[in-house]
């Protein structure tokens, strides 16, 4: 401030910077707000592919299931007892969020269903299973 | 900047503002390590149905739903044939213009690929039918 004064004509040459910060302010903002709403499962499948599969805008809670039946989710390996509890605890955060369950190709059925009953009686009650549209 | 300059008396105003510089690093930085930790996950898949535990068992519920049963081994029989996958679609056809109201019921065995279990769903949303129920058996 002090050497400021002293050069006031500096100061004319700067670029205002008011638009844009305000600019990245917004920015910072938008991420902020959206990356904080997913939760990510956090390991690689195998996705199935389907021609009539659609875009789930509002699913964001992801629970992987692997080819060796392994649960994951937000990053780190479940079990099919805890999967209950953490989505009543996500449910009752965010009641709005629905699940997609990103089954690997050569995984078996009856966990992809047990998997689903547990997210069902948390209830969370919009589950659908993941698939690569356009095969 | 005209403007300013003939104010005279040189910088007064100017320099009774804050200096926003380091405050707009520090949000540049925010804003990059967001931009660099975002996820953007876009998923896509299919929605089904899944009988609830206190209803009739699924192969009572009614009789005018379509059926289709998954083996372990990954084979599909509709109406007690084996089918190929992508006949599915055909007999999902058929059946439904008999019955127009109709849902299908997958039953999938405990142990069958959920690869084919999409491709199934797959095959009876082309049909035209998107009321499925998933019902699991040993």
């Amino acid at each position: 401030m002090q050497s400021r004064r002293h050069s006031p004509e500096s100061e004319d040459h700067g670029i205002d910077l008011a638009p844009m910060l305000d600019f990245c302010v917004n920015l910072l903002i938008f991420f902020i707000i959206t990356t904080s709403f997913i939760k990510e499962a956090g390991v690689t499948v195998f996705k199935p592919e389907a021609v009539t599969a659609e875009h789930e805008d509002s699913g964001n809670l992801l629970i992987a299931i692997r080819e060796n039946g392994d649960i994951w989710m937000d990053r780190q390996r479940i079990e099919l007892r805890d999967v209950r509890t953490r989505m009543e605890r996500l449910h009752i955060e965010r009641p709005d969020d629905t699940v997609v369950i990103i089954a690997d190709k050569a995984s078996k059925a009856g966990i992809v269903a047990q998997v689903m009953d547990e997210v069902r009686l948390s209830g969370i009650k919009v589950v659908s299973i993941a698939a690569d549209p356009g095969a | 900047m005209r403007k300013r300059r003939d104010q005279g008396g040189g910088g007064h105003e100017s320099s009774t503002g804050i200096d926003l510089a380091p405050m707009l690093d520090f949000v540049i930085n925010l804003l990059i390590f967001f931009i660099i930790t975002a996820v953007f996950v876009k998923e896509s898949g299919l929605q089904v149905n899944r009988p609830t535990s206190f209803e009739t068992p699924p192969d009572e519920q009614d009789a005018k739903s379509i059926q289709i049963q998954i083996l372990d081994n990954g084979e599909i029989w509709v109406d007690n044939r084996a089918v190929d996958v992508r006949a599915v679609r055909a007999n999902v056809e058929r059946m439904s213009a008999v019955n127009p109201d109709s849902g299908v019921l997958i039953i999938a065995q405990e142990k069958a690929p959920t690869g084919v279990l999409v491709d199934v769903v797959d095959q009876v949303h082309l049909g035209g039918i998107y009321n499925i129920t998933f019902s699991t058996t040993q």
